[in-house]
């Protein structure tokens, strides 16, 4: 049995009647008094996640607008800030077990404050869970109160905090979210899923799971730039952007949008609670595994990267590898509700079945089902490319990806010829070296929407939505990813089919259309390197 | 698409026997060595090597000893955006992208050879006893290798831009990767590179030295220009760390 329990911020309506957000805003309280240089602040548990300490203009933490008012100075010694800051793992296989030791930490600061405030021994860190039931979509209302019960100010509050219309209304654009925030039907709904919960991959690509896997690709230490993994692009990034969203004015953008900030609002935690929930209820799953690897077990300081490393609360510190954050059960936590959100996925032979049965190839259906042993080939390949970077205006942009004629036969071929020891094709749209320095932004992508047919008209054209979050930091040319950007992969597999079902996969180009939400501003200035289409099959 | 360890064993594996190849036969013809001389065969000749016979040098011979010893110590750091373009690139055309990149590569460390060789002939020629010259490329070496400008270099390398995919652009971009490429490999390299070539004996001990150095330094991540020692320090954490791994096993306990 555990001895801290991890409870829905919902509970209690959201309000400072949940005990759990009472006492967990008045230590943020007694964290955000404390100094930068502190290891047990408010800001240097910010400042371990990312920071903008030194920069001069927004996003530098100088110029953000307060409440909180957040200090540049006394920084900690060189050597204390290298060891401890900058750490968090994003577009990574590390990026879970990362942040699940460094909620562990944030949780036992938290719970040695409210011990000294009064409060209980047993205090555990709640959740967000924005795919909820009724309007759990909604932030918690007790962060958007200005003042505590006490009549005192509220440190969950958070001016920098714009949500996805930028009118400071925070929720998130769930299925249940946006159909109560009608969007602009010429733009995208971009909806945050949980899909991901479906994949049984945590690293890697198979029937059921996308690359580069639920979990994220291999990586070394990984703190900003390259590919998101699947939870990490869709729910987390996206929770990220719309939370954070931009300001009014469209200048600067909400603190939960950029990684460099995000930790200074209070409610990152709980968004990160969920996540790490999530995690929690895909590990429940037998089939879902975490990688048995040894370079994700020891973490990247076993290839000589930088250690994880948390402070503790009496000022010592410690360090952690993924190994040790494997599961709840070695970590004596768990969470009040561990319920399967959707339902298990079908194992690998029953999608490889009913994906046959739609391409026509019956017969090799019913032979996988009478137990045919499956080949799978792994071989990728490039198909198709734009030519020129596609600068991003504020309602999105269109590119043309041009196909090369002897891979997109390939890719015809194999699904003509589908057969249980040669498997069709999957398709994969890859945004390469998108770069910028807006993170507070969110495209849809669709492939050939028909000139002048609204988006949400076509949901079966939507291959996914992705969320900016960390594409500053990605884009800084001395930034730890060389100014390379992120990257995003979208599964186009059944939109390839259904393509190749109405013979219209003969075309010279596919056509991408990229959509936001909300207009973005002006001087978001994003640009993708490239839009390519890759094959994987034997 | 991403990372893929059969993928990219299909580049380091061909790029280190490459590598080793270059190696090889510097080991079994030591005088290769760019400006090495035969005076040096035997490791043991003090004397500098004299003007006359530096300059009856065949620029032939110099070039194919500049290109085996960049091949020996530079292919290794090459794996990264070799892997990069093998990804990028249609399956029919990686072979000729790699080609193009490559060559892009190759004109920008044949250009700073044009310049160093000579230079180097002319200090050698003009020094007089060689341990000045030594001396003087130690503290060039110093000085740049802890400089600002020498990260910036560093950083550049990591940089993996979109390619263009078909036709001629494609190769243009190839080739324009690699010269950045090589810019900022030679940016941060050439000092390092002009050591063994100055050095009085034991040439082929500091090109493996400087060459270990070159791959270490390449496996840091990018950080932010400033005055910095740098050294193997990543290579040397990464054979500590295993050697602890393989050592102690892990049992810290990550409780409440």
């Amino acid at each position: 049995m555990a001895t801290f329990t991890r409870a829905n911020a919902w509970n209690n309506g959201g309000t400072f009647s949940n005990t759990d957000i009472l006492w967990y805003a008045k230590a943020v309280g007694a964290m955000q008094a404390r100094t930068l240089n502190a290891t047990s602040s408010w800001w240097f548990f910010a400042a371990m996640h990312g920071q903008y300490v030194a920069d001069n203009g927004f996003p530098g933490w100088g110029f953000l607008p307060a409440p909180p008012s957040v200090p540049t100075r006394p920084q900690p010694p060189g050597s204390v800030s290298g060891l401890y800051w900058d750490q968090c793992q994003h577009q990574s296989w590390y990026f879970l077990p990362w942040h699940r030791g460094y909620l562990l930490a944030l949780e036992a600061q938290i719970r040695a404050d409210v011990v000294n405030l009064g409060g209980p021994s047993t205090w555990a860190l709640p959740y967000w869970n924005y795919f909820g039931p009724a309007n759990q979509f909604n932030i918690p209302p007790a962060f958007t109160q200005k003042t505590l019960p006490d009549g005192s100010s509220n440190p969950l509050f958070v001016t920098a905090r714009y949500g996805p219309d930028g009118d400071g209304n925070i929720y998130v654009p769930t299925p249940a979210g946006a159909q109560q925030h009608p969007n602009d039907p010429n733009l995208a709904p971009g909806i945050v899923t949980q899909q991901c919960m479906a994949n049984d991959l945590y690293t890697g690509s198979d029937a059921n799971t996308p690359p580069p896997g639920f979990g994220g690709p291999t990586t070394g230490f990984s703190h900003a730039g390259g590919t998101s993994g699947n939870v990490e692009n869709n729910p987390h990034n996206l929770v990220h952007v719309y939370v954070g969203g931009n300001a009014p004015d469209g200048q600067t953008y909400g603190l939960m949008s950029d990684p460099g900030i995000a930790a200074l609002d209070p409610i990152f935690y709980l968004h990160h609670a969920n996540i790490d929930r999530m995690w929690a209820v895909w590990n429940l799953t037998p089939a879902n595994t975490n990688p048995t690897d040894p370079a994700w077990l020891s973490g990247p300081a076993a290839a000589g990267g930088r250690e994880f490393v948390m402070p503790k609360p009496d000022g010592s510190s410690s360090v952690y590898t993924p190994q040790q954050m494997n599961g709840l059960a070695q970590l004596n936590y768990t969470y009040d509700d561990l319920s399967q959100v959707i339902p298990a996925p079908p194992s690998g032979l029953v999608a490889v079945t009913e994906r046959l049965t739609k391409l026509g190839a019956t017969a090799a259906a019913k032979r996988i089902k009478e137990g045919v042993l499956v080949t799978t080939g792994k071989n990728t390949e490039l198909v198709g490319a734009t030519q020129e970077p596609i600068p991003i205006k504020s309602t999105g942009a269109q590119a043309s990806v041009k196909l090369d004629t002897a891979a997109r036969r390939k890719v015809s071929a194999s699904l003509a010829n589908a057969s249980e020891t040669a498997l069709p094709d999957r398709v994969f749209l890859n945004l390469e070296n998108v770069q910028g320095t807006h993170d507070a932004a969110e495209l849809s992508v669709y492939i050939n929407l028909p000139d002048g047919s609204r988006p949400s008209d076509h949901p079966e054209l939507l291959a996914g939505t992705v969320g900016l979050f960390g594409l500053r930091s990605a884009s800084l040319k001395d930034g730890k990813h060389a100014g390379q950007g992120l990257n995003f992969i979208l599964d186009i597999t059944k939109i390839v089919d259904a393509l190749h079902l109405q013979n219209a996969f003969g075309a010279d180009s596919l056509k991408v259309k990229l959509v936001p939400r909300r207009a973005l501003p002006d001087q978001a200035k994003i640009t993708i390197g490239r839009i390519s289409i890759y094959r994987e099959g034997n | 698409m991403i990372y893929d360890a059969q993928e990219f064993a299909r580049v380091w594996k061909p790029v280190l026997l490459v590598s080793a190849a270059a190696w090889t036969l510097l080991l079994i013809e030591p005088s290769a060595i760019p400006l090495r001389g035969s005076c040096f065969a035997s490791n043991a000749c003090a004397a500098p090597p004299s003007r006359g016979m530096l300059l009856t040098m065949s620029p032939t011979s110099v070039g194919v000893s500049w290109t085996l010893m960049l091949v020996a110590m530079m292919a290794p750091v090459l794996i990264q955006p070799l892997y990069h373009i093998r990804l990028r690139s249609f399956a029919r055309r990686r072979g000729r992208s790699i080609a193009s990149f490559l060559a892009g590569y190759s004109v920008i460390w044949i250009a700073l050879g044009a310049v160093l060789v000579p230079t180097e002939v002319a200090a050698k020629s003009f020094a007089g006893e060689g341990y000045l010259l030594v001396a003087g490329a130690i503290l060039l070496a110093f000085v740049w290798q802890f400089s600002p400008i020498k990260q910036r270099c560093l950083n550049r390398c990591h940089a993996h831009p979109a390619l263009a995919a078909f036709g001629t652009a494609a190769d243009v971009s190839a080739f324009q990767f690699g010269i950045t490429h090589g810019i900022w490999c030679a940016g941060s390299c050439w000092v390092l590179m002009l050591l063994p070539m100055v050095l009085v004996r034991e040439h082929l001990a500091a090109m493996a030295l400087v060459a270990a150095l070159i791959f270490s330094e390449r496996l840091e991540p990018p950080r932010r220009p400033c005055w910095a020692y740098r050294c193997v320090g990543k290579a040397t954490r990464m054979v500590t760390a295993q050697a602890r791994l393989r050592l102690f096993a892990s049992s810290e306990s990550w409780r409440h």
